[in-house]
């Protein structure tokens, strides 16, 4: 029942916010002059007219904004004005699976190599290990990715030949781009899980598990990683934004043709619809996986409750 | 009289209580924070460096560096790094004007035709003297500082040692004149942040209940809009035709709307944060006092309780700033940033990553410009978590 | 529940994670092509009669196929450039030509295919046509048809009373898409019923591209006959309880009856009185304003292709080129297309000359970087690379693969003769004499294009370019003086205007330098995407801008008629009525001597003029695998898919 009332209300908050990004986007695109149908060639006055009409560009602005919110509404973004030979929504189903796949990959790479390095520090606090993980977690929050990306094609593409320079279809072209969207997050979580873990470890009844005579395996695993697990889900949230605008950048340089790929090309060729429909599920993505990181942290911790 | 006796030792003491409290008050917070923060090394070593790095950037125009935008195609396309000296022609073309003047001063009243002639000639080399064409229009005080560099380093420049780009520009001096860009967006976007933060917060905080409540749902919401997208739309709304001619007529220019947006879209942590200390802040006697005292509300707000949050404050700067900069630096990659002639890091790397290749690295290129921003990033990451532990010590690890 | 839940909840997210990894390492592999190449893009539209640019010809000419074809033909010249032609090596297997040139009959031959295996006729030429024509397709390359008879009073809607018309009812059997076409009427147009002020305006029968068509409230008095019977109809095409209808049927006086008004889709000039016509199901006939020397290379220009009838009434406009939908008659098939990644072609085996096709799969990449692009060219991922970045050509210059040669393009700017100064032609002149495009040549783009000193490139059959001056400062700086400006004083700030891309950036960068060094110019430089350059541009926004031009057909006059007054591709507000004389004038020279002749003059004019500031023209840059074979360098830089094959006795790599 209080999963249900959170969920509602979560949605409720969802509709308002979409909504106004809608409306926002919707007039600043209007207000951009460039129509949207230039070819090399100038179009004659009736032309552009037939073309304005076709894509009701022509009606009242006010009238524009009713049709074109009625038929988001009904999840219907329209054709692409860039790309005639598709709607929106294709583009967006082609785009999405593709961004999902390297985001997700992203993410477990952010996740595995966070925390193992993050317990290992842990574990092994004060040591070697433990200052060499450090300092690369704090170098992969502050080297911007796309430099990172960069470093990594001349060593892995152009030295050692392990990778295609570029590319999508294929397993060995998405492991680059989708380390290095996961480098910086990877920083982040190494550093709240050693932080996590040297907490609960530091409790007493960590003291007591080991008094028993668990082997310290144990004890590191089941209660350690536990106290790590909180603030590394809590953090997943802004990961998960952080990961969708890193997938701009490196869908770029590594030419994948994600959702990122798109909403770049069609906001620098005023593709309105497109950049819109993008912008829109990049905003119920967002919510969608925050409100999905909330409900997994109350699962895990039994003293949050949700609102 | 007893009373008023009673009223003065009773004064005395809440004076001397407050003078004390006050003294006590003003060491503790920033004098320990401070002794905290010159404990941890690796802080005071990034503290060091970025102040080399923003003293370095500031006094860009007095360095003897090579001009950032006078391209040599012809002969020093993409050089790689290297000592061959290398020096302006600015002297000889002042001496070469001198005499000029000279000439003109001694045919002045002898020969007229000549004369003119030599008056019109001094006036065509002001017009195509060589500042202009390295410099890109120099503000009054940066072409002051130009003038004492003339004046103490003479036509001297550093060698290429960051090598040249491909329209044969000193990389070196396209890395330190693009820190500017870099920096100055990282503070005043910063500084942007933290007036419409701070204030949002405070009021919020202070003002409590429905308006609270509709102030924190209006940052709810801001929460999860996708806003680096829409900066993107706004970036390209920006530089249409029909937009930008009339900000520019208004002495707007692009970079300007970009530092606001920026600065715009980071205050909300900060918002937050602030509200959360003033909450907690706002019953405390001091506050009651001050209210007792007939302060506004506006005073109470700005004058005593922002003062209070200002350590949280600088604790959420020093993590504004290297986000802000990171984030300028992939707005410029992308394209949607910073515009030539200006430069900045993020659009230095973005030339570099267009040179890498298989069959000849250009690394030069690529490698300082991404040096600089990233250590500049990494400086300012352990700054801040350094600042953060000596400031806000419950915070600690966070 | 949540307990339990709780209790695994990280063994969950593990096996979540996993699940998703290998979803996600599954995702859309496609076994590779024979071969891949970059296409620089990608692709607006593969609908022929809607394409415009370079990279959706190279799709277009595989998939589909016109009544003719330019293919490399003839002996290479002493730059080793192979001439290209348009041949009966397409549909049509012949074609003849009337004696005054103005009647063209193509045969198409008894073989040709569609993928479906329908025959392809004479009709399907003649409907494409009539679609690649008709308004609503608003065809942005339509003006090449201009040239058949009535084609642009069709097209523009340019109607007068006494023409037949045609009159298409508002009952299309699928709604929202254009074909098939509701019931089409013919009649004769005997009024045409306009608001006064505008009359004068239709009256105003402009022959360019740009103008025509009736927009506003109008209203159609059609005659039709049905044997001995006469009957007469009015129509609108706008609805008919429009205010401005309505106001138009009260303060009518005419003779005739409008109380029975038909509110109609379409009244267009009548398809059947337009030179373009199926005389037999292999016998198609274009009749012609005027003999048109370049007809046959328009006749091979991709938006002329055929597309399937029923196909797109099936479909429908945006549907029918989808891959598992289209049907096409081209040496290749759509198999799969990938937004942003790459189309995937595959032979087509109905084609009627399949068994030369050599390629089985081809691969179809739209890579924007010319930098990425190159890495995997040398990577080996791609075997054909249509655009080498300009800093690496001096390297790439020397391998074997490097194919380059110049052709038909001229890369030049455009200067607003609007804006002062730049009113002032010797302005404009000394500006073009400041430019040192030897070096940009040299040093900038880097590969081998030649500077230009006159805008129609060299390499036109019998034409001799004209000539605009050389590099030269101190001529630049007395041209300047004379016109006011001596040493640049007061001479207000310049500003270029490029569409955004590197190599842009690069050259006005230089040129910005060269002004204002050489004349003391001050000069800004402002860039923009694409879309929005060319709305300034057409606007007139701008005071001096990068263009680039690639010849449609190997004849002076796709250069020059450009720049008559107003032309639609003019854009830099500068009228001759000398210059529009002569090149109306070429248009009806029979002798082609005399056409070049005057051709020359025309150019002379316009580089005395200087409304324009040629800059260098092109060369081809490509990159070829060496185990490629039938890759031709030619003069406007085409290279048929279906004319490559792979040497298996090359190296793999």
């Amino acid at each position: 029942m209080q999963v249900l009332t959170f969920l509602l209300k979560r949605f409720g908050w969802m509709i308002v916010t979409v909504w106004i990004v809608f409306t926002v986007s919707f007039f600043l695109m209007r207000q951009i002059p460039g129509g949207p149908f230039n070819g090399e060639r100038v179009l004659s006055e009736a032309v552009r007219a037939r073309l304005e009409a076709r894509y009701n560009l022509d009606a009242p602005i006010s009238e524009q904004y009713f049709t074109h919110l009625w038929n988001t509404v009904q999840l219907d973004f329209g054709p692409s004005f860039k790309m005639q030979d598709f709607t929106v929504n294709e583009v967006l189903a082609q785009g999405f699976p593709v961004s999902a796949a390297l985001g997700i990959l992203g993410m477990v790479f952010a996740i595995s190599i966070g925390m193992t390095s993050g317990i290992v520090s842990a574990v092994r606090r004060n040591s070697a290990y433990d200052y060499s993980f450090m300092l690369l977690a704090t170098l992969g929050i502050a080297i911007p990715n796309f430099v990172l990306a960069a470093l990594l094609i001349v060593v892995f593409v152009f030295n050692l030949q392990m990778f295609p320079a570029a590319g999508w279809g294929d397993i060995s072209q998405i492991i680059l781009p989708a380390f290095c969207l996961g480098a910086p997050f990877a920083g982040y979580i190494a550093r709240l899980t050693r932080t996590g873990m040297l907490e609960v470890l530091g409790n007493d009844y960590i003291r007591t598990a080991y008094a028993k005579g668990l082997s310290p395996r144990t004890v590191v695993l089941k209660h350690g990683l536990r106290g790590a697990l909180l603030p590394v889900v809590s953090y997943l949230g802004p990961a998960i934004a952080g990961i969708l605008t890193g997938s701009l950048v490196l869908e770029r340089i590594f030419v994948i043709p994600g959702m990122g790929s798109h909403f770049i090309e069609a906001a620098i060729q005023r593709d309105y619809t497109l950049a819109m429909g993008a912008l829109l599920t990049y905003t119920v993505l967002l919510f969608v996986m925050n409100t999905l990181v909330d409900l997994a942290y109350s699962i895990i911790d039994p003293r949050v409750q949700l609102e | 009289m007893s009373i008023s006796d009673h009223q003065a030792s009773e004064l005395e003491r809440l004076t001397k209580i407050l003078r004390e409290a006050h003294d006590v008050q003003g060491v503790s917070l920033w004098a320990d924070g401070w002794k905290r923060l010159k404990r941890n090394r690796a802080a005071m070593t990034s503290l060091w460096i970025l102040g080399v790095i923003v003293t370095l950037a500031l006094l860009t125009p007095m360095l003897p560096l090579q001009s950032p935008i006078f391209q040599d195609v012809k002969n020093r396309e993409l050089l790689p790094p290297q000592w061959d000296s290398f020096s302006l022609d600015i002297q000889a073309y002042d001496r070469e004007t001198t005499d000029l003047e000279k000439q003109s001063s001694a045919a002045q009243g002898r020969d007229k035709e000549e004369y003119t002639r030599l008056v019109s000639l001094i006036a065509a080399r002001e017009q195509t003297h060589p500042i202009k064409l390295y410099w890109n229009n120099p503000g009054t005080l940066v072409t002051w500082m130009i003038q004492l560099r003339m004046a103490i380093f003479g036509d001297y420049c550093i060698p290429s040692i960051f090598g040249t780009d491909k329209l044969g520009r000193d990389v070196l001096s396209r890395v330190f004149w693009g820190s500017r860009v870099s920096l100055a967006c990282g503070f005043i976007a910063t500084f942007v942040s933290l007036i419409i933060g701070v204030s949002y917060g405070a009021i919020s905080g202070y003002l409590g209940g429905r308006v609270d409540n509709i102030m924190m749902r209006i940052v709810d919401v801001f929460y999860s809009i996708p806003f680096i997208f829409i900066v993107i739309f706004i970036m390209s709304f920006l530089s249409s035709p029909g937009i930008r001619e009339p900000l520019q007529e208004n002495g707007i220019e692009q970079i300007h709307v970009f530092f606001l947006l920026i600065g715009a879209i980071y205050w909300l942590t900060m918002a937050r944060v602030v509200r959360g200390q003033v909450i907690s802040l706002k019953n405390d006697q001091f506050i009651e006092a001050a209210k007792t005292i007939g302060a506004t509300r506006m005073q109470i707000v700005f004058r005593h309780l922002v003062p209070n949050v200002m350590g949280i404050v600088i604790v959420y700067l020093t993590l504004t700033i290297p986000a802000v900069i990171r984030f300028e630096a992939f707005l410029s990659f992308l394209g949607m940033g910073v515009n030539a002639p200006d430069i900045s890091w993020g659009l230095l790397v973005n030339e570099g990553v267009q040179v890498i290749t298989v069959v000849k690295s250009y690394w030069w290129m690529i490698a300082f410009s991404g040096m600089a921003l990233a250590m500049t990033l990494f400086a300012l990451n352990f700054l801040g978590d350094g600042v953060r532990d000596a400031l806000d010590p419950k915070l600690k690890n966070k | 529940m949540v307990r339990l839940l709780r209790k695994y909840f990280p063994f969950l997210l593990i096996l979540i994670a996993g699940l998703s990894v290998v979803w996600a390492v599954n995702l859309g592999t496609l076994p590779p092509a024979e071969f891949v190449f970059n296409n620089g893009t990608e692709v607006k539209t593969i609908d022929p009669a809607k394409a415009t640019g370079v990279p959706e010809g190279r799709v277009i000419n595989a998939l589909y196929e016109g009544l003719l074809r330019s293919v490399p033909d003839g002996d290479p010249d002493e730059l080793g450039r192979t001439p290209t032609k348009p041949k009966a090596v397409a549909m049509a297997d012949s074609y003849q030509v009337s004696e005054d040139g103005t009647v063209y009959t193509f045969h198409i031959r008894e073989n040709a295919k569609w993928s479906n295996g329908d025959s392809v006729t004479a009709e399907d030429f003649a409907w494409s046509w009539m679609r690649f024509l008709h308004p609503e397709t608003a065809s942005e390359y339509n003006y090449q048809l201009f040239y058949a008879k009535n084609g642009s009073k069709f097209a523009l809607v340019d109607l007068d009373e006494g023409d037949p018309v045609e009159i298409e009812m508002k009952d299309r059997p699928v709604t929202g898409q254009m074909f098939p076409r509701g019931t089409v009427r013919r009649g004769k147009l005997v009024s045409l019923i306009r608001p006064a002020p505008d009359r004068e305006h239709a009256g105003d029968d402009s022959h360019g591209h740009g103008g025509g068509g009736i927009s506003g409230p109008a209203i159609f008095v059609v005659e039709f006959r049905q044997g001995e019977e006469i009957s007469t109809a009015a129509f609108t095409i706008q609805d008919i309880d429009n205010p401005e209808i309505q106001t138009l049927v009260s303060s009518y006086q005419g003779e005739f009856d409008l109380t029975g008004l038909i509110s109609v889709e379409h009244v267009l000039f009548d398809f059947e009185h337009v030179g373009i016509k199926a005389n037999s199901p292999h016998e198609f006939e274009v009749t012609l304003n005027s003999p048109t020397p370049y007809f046959p290379e328009l006749v091979a220009f991709y938006p002329l292709h055929p597309v399937h009838r029923g196909n797109l009434e099936e479909h429908g406009d945006r549907e029918f080129s989808k891959p598992g939908k289209i049907v096409s008659n081209g040496p290749f098939l759509l198999k799969e297309r990938r937004i942003r990644d790459r189309l995937r072609l595959v032979k087509n085996d109905t084609y009627w000359n399949a068994e030369n096709v050599h390629l089985n799969s081809v691969d179809v990449l739209a890579i924007q970087s010319e930098t990425t692009s190159l890495n995997m060219y040398l990577n080996g991922q791609l075997d054909w690379d249509t655009k080498p970045p300009n800093t690496l050509i001096p390297l790439l210059k020397e391998r074997d693969d490097f194919v380059s040669t110049p052709f038909l393009a001229c890369y030049f700017y455009r200067v607003n003769t609007s804006k002062p100064p730049l009113d002032n032609p010797l302005v404009r002149k000394a500006l073009n004499m400041a430019i040192d495009k030897q070096t940009i040549v040299d040093s900038v783009v880097k590969g081998g294009q030649v500077p230009a000193r006159s805008f129609v490139p060299p390499g036109m059959n019998g034409y001799q370019s004209a000539y605009c001056g050389q590099y030269d400062v101190e001529q630049a700086k007395r041209l300047l003086a004379a016109a006011g400006y001596p040493n640049g004083q007061g001479l207000p700030t310049i500003e270029i205007l490029y569409n955004t891309a590197d190599s842009h950036r690069d050259i006005a960068e230089v040129i910005q330098q060269d002004w204002k060094k050489n004349l003391g110019v001050d000069v800004t430089l402002r860039n923009l995407e694409w879309g929005t350059f060319l709305d300034t541009l057409r606007i007139g926004d701008y005071m001096v801008s990068r263009s680039g031009w690639i010849g449609d057909y190997a004849d002076p006059n796709t250069f020059l008629d450009m720049f008559v007054t107003d032309g639609p591709n003019n854009q830099t507000k500068w009228s001759s009525a000398f210059y529009d004389d002569g090149i109306e004038k070429a248009k009806y020279e029979s002798d082609p001597l005399k056409r070049m002749a005057i051709f020359k003059e025309m150019e002379q004019t316009l580089m005395d003029e200087q409304p324009i500031i040629p800059i260098y023209f092109y060369v081809s840059l490509n990159m070829v695998n060496t185990r490629i074979k039938g890759f031709t360098a030619n003069l406007q830089d085409v290279h048929p898919l279906h004319l490559l094959s792979i040497d298996s006795e090359g190296s793999e790599d």
